[in-house]
């Protein structure tokens, strides 16, 4: 891996801010990086509500959660050849050794001259089995996401969960697994009514109202013990792998031990976006300062500000007032 | 008999609107789009009908902060 470059911006949070900017720092000419907890960008949008509709984005009448990310995505990509994202990962500490910041994630040491913090309400994490399955979740049967489909391929997969992503994650298996069998606590799924009738009519068994006791198996998973809510009985399921999808949950986590000034869960900021250590700056949900509100549109103009003036660290002798964009672009080829 | 109570933790609310897309009869959102509980202004302090348990416990689920408090008794309106 090239990490052992030295970023001139490193972002924590690949939500609309952090995409915003990484499109910025991009703008200002420096390379940067974006560190993701989640394997996918978009943050809280694609996570919780990619389907809904946002109406106060500047410019923007109306425009779904899903498609804002897709050109923000668009957006960003104008500097690709400056920019490096890293899914997947979750930062645990950061220390500061002649003037430059090394950053540990659960995988990997980053490098960087400056840091941008736009986690908004922290890493999200997906939610656990209330069960205990550490044996198998070592052994690569217990999975909260999917990376890779052909991991699947003619195996028996037990889903849980009664989301969208649960419904959604068993349709896209089921032509490419032996058997998918989706569980859910209750009768009714809370999916997208289209998602639902694609359901009823693949070959994916449904389970309900049942909730997993235990997984079994001598050295491999084997099977999968339900029971049966409000009820007595238990049944069992044969199973190569188990697939989880219980929601996220997010958490401010490691960073709240980085030294940073920390009112109410959110990292205090000045009128340059700059935190209390010299060079780390926040902004967008995570950040707060007198008059602070949380919104996307007011998340973007913090970044393009704290992004300006890490330049401005990163390289003294630049300006903090950026170019207008439109005599910007007209020298990019 | 069981009985059930909710409320929701504004402190750490997201205002993200999972609890109120699946469960609409228990939770509403202030101008602010923090949740809370429609039933009781959320004082958590008035028993949940078992017909919107199984949605209470969807709400309980989505949750993305673990803001929805789920309780047998009422809550104690002083220590939230």
């Amino acid at each position: 891996m090239e990490n052992s470059k030295v970023m001139d911006m490193t972002i924590i949070g690949g939500g609309p801010v952090g995409m915003f900017g990484a499109f910025y720092a991009g703008m200002r000419n420096a390379s940067v990086k974006i560190i993701e907890s989640l394997p996918q960008l978009g943050g809280q949008l694609t996570a919780l509500y990619p389907e809904k509709y946002i109406y106060d984005i500047a410019g923007y009448p109306k425009v779904s959660a899903k498609s804002l990310i897709e050109n923000l995505d668009q957006q960003m990509n104008l500097f690709q050849d400056k920019l490096q994202i890293c899914l997947g990962q979750s930062v645990q500490q950061v220390e500061k050794k002649n003037g430059i910041f090394i950053i540990q994630t659960d995988t990997e040491t980053h490098y960087t001259k400056s840091i941008i913090i736009t986690a908004g309400n922290g890493a999200f994490e997906p939610k656990k089995l209330p069960i205990d399955v550490m044996e198998y979740e070592k052994a690569n049967h217990v999975h909260y996401y999917v990376n890779d489909m052909k991991r699947f391929s003619n195996k028996r997969v037990v889903v849980f969960g009664g989301g969208d992503s649960a419904v959604d994650w068993a349709l896209m298996l089921e032509p490419i697994a032996k058997k998918v069998t989706l569980v859910h606590r209750r009768d009714k799924f809370r999916a997208h009514e289209h998602s639902l009738e694609r359901l009823k009519k693949s070959n994916v068994e449904l389970v309900t109202p049942y909730v997993p006791v235990v997984l079994e198996g001598e050295h491999s998973l084997e099977k999968v013990v339900l029971h049966e809510v409000k009820g007595s009985k238990t049944i069992e399921l044969e199973a190569d792998d188990v697939l989880v999808n219980y929601g996220f949950v997010s958490t401010l986590g490691p960073i709240k031990k980085w030294d940073l000034e920390i009112n109410k869960n959110s990292i205090v900021v000045n009128s340059k976006l700059e935190t209390n250590i010299e060079g780390i700056y926040a902004a967008g949900d995570i950040c707060t300062y007198d008059g602070k509100i949380n919104l996307i549109a007011t998340g973007f103009g913090e970044v393009a500000t704290a992004v300006s003036n890490a330049k401005v660290y990163v390289e003294p002798t630049s300006k903090v007032q950026p170019m207008h964009s439109t005599s910007l672009m007209s020298t990019k080829s | 008999m069981t009985t059930k109570y909710t409320k929701v933790n504004q402190e750490t609310c997201i205002a993200c609107g999972a609890c109120g897309d699946v469960a609409p009869e228990i939770y509403g959102f202030d101008e602010e789009g923090i949740a809370y509980v429609i039933l009781d202004d959320n004082l958590g302090n008035s028993e949940i009908p078992e017909a919107l348990w199984d949605d209470m416990e969807d709400a309980y689920e989505e949750c993305p902060s673990e803001s929805i408090k789920i309780a047998n008794q009422p809550f104690r309106t002083e220590n939230n």
